[in-house]
């Protein structure tokens, strides 16, 4: 048995909800609790395509306790095109099931039953029977029945690239394939709904509480201050819990009919096709350079899968052409329909694909020059954004590849394929490629209070998914008003907190971070102001020189007063302070739809371009015979701004490489091609990474000054780790077997020599 | 889940009593029954709890039989010191199945009757001739990856999933099993039936019966043993392949050599060609190999399946070096 040893000397205050979940005592979504629920179980269409004939529900009302079965019959309430998220609603998807005698897809929910109990809703669930004919169907986008479609929108041109690649000296052109892959977060997804009257209360797993308040209350036409949206835990969400799921408003208005709580718990297999999930791609990346390096034509194609009842992509070309300085480009983006749940976020949605595909060309264009991988990539350093113009907002990725190269020991590698084993004859393989991500920005709002005993409280409705951000909001404040970490509390998850932004695009510490930065700083000028005024125990000093630090107020030179001695001395009780922040750049209007729940993003792009950089490596061994593939080490270095929580930074991208290892080696959502479905909807079939499977991990960050991406200085932490890792990989199993494989999951039969 | 009684039994007898009633099913550690009757794959309608009968728990290893009593939990048999010095390839199979918290609920008997990994047998829903009889086999058509090479049917070709099961099939094995007519015992390569026209059929118990111990004859080629387990992720995953490998020698030749296979096969697998293959010969790295080719010589590959030939012929190579290896 392999131990995996991450390195845990990063510093930084512990988590804050460390020892509620320790103890059990954190209260997730599903643990809330409300008088007499009704219990839900979902029954789902065991086929893709077709139209329900019939539904036979006399046995299952039947079964002792149940209250009711919903169909399409009973329901038949659909929602517009407008409620899905990419057309500015709050919607995983247009589709609402039980709104027709219509199935799109294997797994999709065609009637909820209601029951006492949750056993006598899964036992009647279990009765229901369901007609459905057969239409063609397909769920895997190399068969699809539609043709694929091009996203002009998203395409970016510079220069000539396809004559620039023409007459390259060298080159290369390849195809890579990625997988539909499941985010399957530990905590399953769950809703509980009450109504009491107009008043709706809703605990579900979300990364979005304010999204999810503003679309429940279009949908069931009630003021938005009418839905309380609370889930202050979410057990792993990774993108999945990013929207109104089609089931929370199932529940929501099954409640309502009911006049009665009712809960759902999603079973495990139901995980695959009641939400989202990562779509499948298909690259080919072409590029072009002159002997000594210098690229002259990058050409990426990419054709994402979607679903036939929504549109939705996720192109990599944003980042990817960021990424070097060409004197051409070409990107072409493209979806294909297909009969599945439509796809969604999952963490690093267009990186993490895109990447593994640009990031193996890298290195097989190393190959074909016969020239040092990261020696390419820094020869081919842009100083500015390469198709805006404009200056980064800081970019360290050279120091990144310095520092990384020297802690795996890169100057070890033999380029050679094949050329280094361990004494047992196990080859070894080095392998690295690079790392991005936007630092994209959402309004947010937050209220700082600085209590009678000298403690604060922070509040705003963002998220904590496990990353830190229950931690590091709280050191935000701490900071500014000298706070200690302990006699700091942290309110999250909460429709009536002030409004939070979407936990997703890794923005929530430089998006939450910055409004609670200036409530602090509102409530430390009016302390101050207040503390010198005339009368007041620092009456006379100059406000802007008074010092916070442990808890006490102090003038220069002096050793001041504590913070509760201060407030007393002052009669003011306890002070609170609310701020609205919005990105730069971002007008009014967008500001106040983004507060209001809505989306309203800004960034990585404006007069500055920002982006978090990072440079990953890994050391595969892999068995001569057996041709098993073992991550033996992996290291990544990375430049994210301002890093407020070391400990919280160092684990959040520690998870995704580890991630990143099992998107190289292990995770896929098979197609059975015939049912059009997802063939392995359980965690024994569908392989994600456990302890044995990961050596040691190394992580570190390259302190930088960004004082032009906000308040705070802060950029995207938590999707990047994940985004080089399964290009790292990949390129280090070519180095152990001489083999490239252009594909994930790369498999034992993958590298078998035939 | 379907409603069902639950009676725990108090003595063999009164097991025995309850096994023989209609729409009765046996429950041990309940590690794979519970799964099942969850998943609505399995629904009996009584329940007999036999997992207080602490007679069906000892562990005999002194005499010319091991005798491993049905309710020995797989991680207190992977722990023996004697059998891990002794008989490696069997605490081997037991410590790379499962986590440890299922070996620590999971006896050796009730692992024997676990039911295959087939995702089309396993999602309650698609055709499937072993879970509704006469439905038809979606994998036939489907992902065929982790199908069986041996053993199969045109009916059914899933893979029988246990490690223990396949280390067992490499010795002399068989099955002790009561009923209320009294006690039988079963050599082991006749308790699972491969595939033919009733796949739903997974063994040669009768109904009522109780696996009551697992018995293997003592014998010194279990010293130089191991179970080699090759799966697609290191730690809680099924076997792509795995070969469990025998030795007797005789300075460096192999007087007697057993070979079995475990997830290529409808039920745990005994090569015996590749056991000819290296008995009377000299033991060389191309020996072990020939000795691989032998164990997959008859392979039926279907689909994606195929380069289960190679692999499993490298697997049973390189446990044949590592057997012989071993100190005698």
């Amino acid at each position: 048995m392999t131990a995996t040893t991450a390195s845990i000397q990063a510093s930084g205050p512990t988590r804050r909800d460390a020892r509620s979940k320790a103890a059990g005592s954190a209260r997730y979504a599903a643990d809330f609790p409300h008088g007499h629920p009704a219990y839900a179980a979902l029954v789902r269409s065991t086929v893709a395509r077709g139209t329900i004939t019939a539904i036979e529900t006399v046995r299952a009302e039947a079964v002792p306790g149940v209250q009711a079965v919903l169909t399409h019959r009973s329901f038949n309430r659909g929602l517009g095109d407008e409620t899905f998220v990419m057309k500015g609603g709050h919607m995983q998807s247009s589709f609402m099931p039980l709104s027709s005698d219509a199935v799109h897809y294997a797994g999709q929910i065609v009637g909820l039953v209601l029951a006492d109990t949750i056993e006598a809703a899964e036992e009647a669930a279990a009765l229901v029977e369901v007609g459905t004919t057969r239409e063609q169907a397909s769920a895997d986008m190399d068969a699809a029945r539609a043709a694929p479609e091009d996203d002009e929108k998203a395409a970016l041109c510079k220069g000539d690239a396809d004559a620039a690649f023409a007459s390259a000296p060298v080159k290369v052109d390849l195809r890579y394939d990625t997988p539909a892959q499941h985010h399957n977060p530990i905590e399953l997804y769950a809703t509980t709904a009450a109504w009491v009257g107009d008043q709706l209360t809703v605990n579900v797993p979300s990364q979005w509480v304010m999204g999810t308040q503003a679309g429940l209350a279009a949908i069931f036409g009630v003021p938005q201050e009418n839905v309380h949206v609370e889930c202050p835990y979410v057990g792993g969400g990774f993108g999945s819990k990013a929207t109104i799921l089609p089931h929370v408003v199932l529940i929501a208005e099954a409640a309502r009919r009911l006049g009665r709580p009712v809960k759902l718990v999603v079973p495990r297999d139901a995980m695959w096709t009641v939400g989202s999930f990562r779509p499948a791609t298909r690259a080919r990346v072409a590029l072009g350079a002159e002997r000594d390096g210098t690229l002259t034509s990058i050409i990426f194609e990419e054709t994402g899968q979607s679903s036939h009842i929504d549109h939705i992509a996720f192109p990599g070309s944003t980042a990817i052409s960021r990424m070097y300085e060409s004197k051409t480009l070409r990107t072409k983006q493209g979806t294909v329909a297909t009969d599945v749940n439509t796809p969604g976020f999952q963490r690093a949605p267009a990186e993490a694909s895109s990447f593994f595909g640009f990031e193996s060309a890298i290195d097989e264009l190393a190959v074909a020059l016969d020239m040092d991988p990261i020696a390419l990539r820094l020869k081919n350093e842009p100083a500015v954004d390469p198709i805006k113009g404009v200056p980064w907002s800081s970019r360290s990725l050279k120091r990144c590849y310095e520092r990384g190269a020297e802690l795996f020991g890169w100057d070890k590698r033999n380029a050679a394929p094949g050329m280094t084993s361990l004494p047992d004859g196990t080859l070894v393989g080095y392998g690295c490629a690079t790392a991005t991500y936007p630092s994209a920005m959402a309004p947010a709002a937050a209220r700082v209070t600085l209590k009678g005993d000298g403690s604060l409280l922070v509040e705003t409705a963002a998220h904590d998914l496990g990353t830190g951000a229950y931690t590091v909001l709280g050191q935000v404040a701490g900071e500014m008003l000298g706070v200690a970490d302990g006699s700091i509390a942290v309110k999250l998850g909460d429709t009536t907190l002030p409004s939070g932004p979407m936990a997703g695009g890794s923005i929530t510490t430089g998006s939450a971070g910055s409004a609670i930065h200036k409530a602090a700083t509102q409530l430390r000028d009016r302390l101050a102001d207040a503390a010198t005024a005339p009368g007041a125990p620092f009456a006379g000093t100059a406000p802007s020189t008074l010092g916070f630090a442990d808890g006490r107020v102090s003038a220069p030179g002096g050793v001041g007063h504590s913070l509760a001695d201060l407030l007393a001395a002052l009669k003011l009780g306890e002070l609170a302070e609310d701020a609205e922040w919005k990105p730069h750049g971002m007008d009014d209007e967008t500001a106040s739809k983004g507060l209001g729940g809505g989306m309203a993003m800004a960034g990585p792009v404006s007069d500055v371009s920002s982006f978090s950089f990072g440079a990953q490596f890994a050391e595969v061994h892999v068995d001569p015979i057996l041709r098993t593939v073992h991550v033996a080490r992996m290291v990544g270095v990375f430049a994210c701004g301002r890093i407020i929580n070391e400990r919280t930074t160092h684990s959040n991208l520690v998870g995704g490489m580890i991630w990143g290892a099992g998107f190289a080696l292990l995770e896929q959502s098979k197609v059975d091609g015939p049912q059009a479905k997802f063939a392995n909807a359980d965690l024994a079939g569908y392989h994600i990474a456990t302890n044995a499977d990961i050596g040691e991990v190394t992580v570190e960050t390259i302190p930088e000054t960004d004082t032009a991406v906000n308040a705070i200085g802060a950029k995207a932490v938590g999707e990047i780790g994940i985004v080089g890792m399964p290009a790292a990989i990949a390129n280090a199993v070519y180095n152990a077997t001489g083999i490239r494989v252009r594909k994930t999951p790369i498999l034992i039969e993958d590298l078998l020599e035939r | 889940m379907q409603p069902f009684t639950y009676h725990r039994a108090t003595s063999m007898a009164d097991a025995l009593r309850e096994a023989a009633l209609p729409g009765a099913a046996i429950l041990a550690g309940g590690t794979t029954m519970v799964d099942l009757m969850r998943g609505d794959l399995w629904a009996p309608s009584r329940l007999v709890d036999i997992g207080r009968l602490a007679e069906l728990e000892r562990v005999e290893t002194g005499g010319d039989t091991l005798r491993f009593g049905a309710l020995a939990r797989m991680a207190d048999v992977a722990e023996d010191a004697f059998l891990q010095a002794n008989y490696p390839a069997l605490t081997e199979s037991l410590q790379l199945a499962a986590s440890q918290q299922l070996r620590i609920a999971a006896t050796v008997g009730g692992n024997l009757l676990q039911r295959t990994r087939c995702p089309y047998f396993r999602d309650g829903s698609s055709p499937c001739n072993k879970r509704s009889p006469g439905s038809g086999c979606s994998a036939l058509r489907g992902d065929t990856r982790d199908m069986a090479l041996f053993g199969a049917s045109e009916r059914c070709i899933a893979t029988y999933p246990g490690d223990w099961g396949a280390a067992l099939a490499a010795f002399d094995t068989s099955i002790e099993v009561a009923s209320p007519s009294g006690t039988r015992t079963i050599p082991f390569a006749e308790l699972h039936r491969a595939y033919g026209d009733d796949p739903a059929v997974e063994t040669t118990l009768r109904p009522g019966e109780i696996i009551t111990a697992i018995l293997v004859a003592a014998t010194p080629i279990g010293r130089r043993s191991t179970y080699l387990k090759v799966r697609d992720r290191r730690s809680y995953a099924y076997a792509t392949v795995s070969a469990a490998v025998a030795l007797e020698m005789d300075g460096d030749t192999i007087t007697r050599a057993r070979v079995a296979l475990g997830g290529v096969a409808s039920k745990p697998w005994r090569a015996a060609a590749a056991g000819t293959a290296l008995e009377g010969q000299r033991l060389t790295r191309d020996r072990a190999f020939t000795a691989g080719e032998a164990a997959f010589a008859d392979a039926v590959p279907r689909g994606d399946n195929g380069f289960k030939i190679e692999l499993g012929r490298n697997a049973v190579a390189k446990a044949v070096l590592v057997a012989a290896g071993r100190a005698s």
